[in-house]
């Protein structure tokens, strides 16, 4: 087996990438990625809340793929492929990058793809009217539905709309995608 | 009863409540891996605090950084302040923020938004 290390930093420095990081994750890769990216913009000379944007949207990604394979594990499909992540930081011309992808039951792929159009949809006020809505919601509703005060933050930090992707990858599992700019 | 003090770590605040002058401090960063096993026990210290004491309350809140699993845990903790203060209790929160934190100031002001009890937006340099 053979790997060109060379081929693939460089890779990721083309594309911009600052960041990457693809394996089994947990709160404290969370944390030290997290602190590793506001080191670099913080020698990036940045404004602070641009910074604090970008380190709030990577927060809310992470954790709401650890949200997930835990949720997923207490509905009895504990399962190796959701512990896992893929995550980038980067950027492009003009803004910040941070993008995710984790493995994501078939069942509820397309629910998430729906609720992120919703909210790619929103204006800031409608966003923000979501956003309280959302906090109101008692916790046990929550843990069934999932990510929602955590994307409609990321799509209140982002300055276009959230992009999403499904990738199948089994009868069971698709890979899902998301990648917002800030 | 004990009061509570913990140290802060990288993704949870420092914790000082202190059930002998009714200050309760908040100060760091909150974003911990579960917001509600993190706030659970401070909340339901200060649900037992308000119901054996009748000292005024002091929320101080001094908090750089918070996800969104943390804001939902603090409206649970105004809420019970906002109870007690229903019944008559001296209950007030202030929001510290460096002025150079704009994100802190903005978060502040939309808890602002919505309570009832005196919240206090104080800028300082931290």
């Amino acid at each position: 087996m053979y790997f060109n290390l060379l081929q693939l930093k460089e890779t990721l420095e083309e594309a911009n990438i600052l960041i990457c990081f693809n394996g089994p994750f947990s709160q404290s890769i969370i944390e030290e990625l997290g602190n590793a990216v506001r080191r670099y913009l913080n020698n990036d000379e940045m404004e602070s809340a641009l910074l604090m944007d970008v380190f709030a949207v990577y927060i809310e990604q992470t954790q709401n793929i650890r949200n997930y394979a835990r949720r997923r594990a207490a509905l009895g499909d504990p399962h190796p492929a959701y512990e896992m992540a893929t995550i980038l930081i980067g950027r492009d011309d003009e803004r910040y990058i941070v993008a995710s992808g984790n493995t994501v039951h078939v069942d509820d792929a397309e629910a998430l793809a729906v609720s992120i159009d919703l909210l790619n949809g929103m204006d800031r006020q409608a966003l923000r009217a979501r956003f309280k809505e959302q906090l109101r919601k008692p916790v046990s509703d929550e843990s069934g539905r999932g990510a929602g005060l955590g994307l409609i933050e990321i799509a209140r930090k982002t300055s276009a709309p959230i992009q999403h992707k499904i990738h199948p990858i089994s009868e069971q599992h698709v890979f899902f995608q998301i990648i917002a700019a800030i | 009863m004990n009061n509570i003090l913990l140290a802060a770590t990288k993704s949870s605040p420092e914790v000082n409540f202190d059930a002998d002058s009714g200050i309760l401090r908040l100060c760091g960063e909150s974003y911990p891996e579960n917001s509600f096993d993190f706030y659970a026990p401070l909340l339901s210290w200060l649900q037992e605090f308000l119901d054996q004491s009748s000292l005024p309350v002091r929320l101080v809140l001094q908090l750089s950084y918070i996800n969104t699993g943390t804001v939902k845990c603090l409206l649970e903790l105004f809420d019970q302040l906002e109870e007690a203060a229903d019944h008559g209790r001296d209950v007030r929160i202030s929001w510290h923020y460096d002025p150079d934190n704009e994100r802190a100031l903005e978060t502040g002001e939309e808890f602002a938004e919505d309570l009832k009890v005196p919240f206090e937006l104080i800028g300082e340099k931290y």
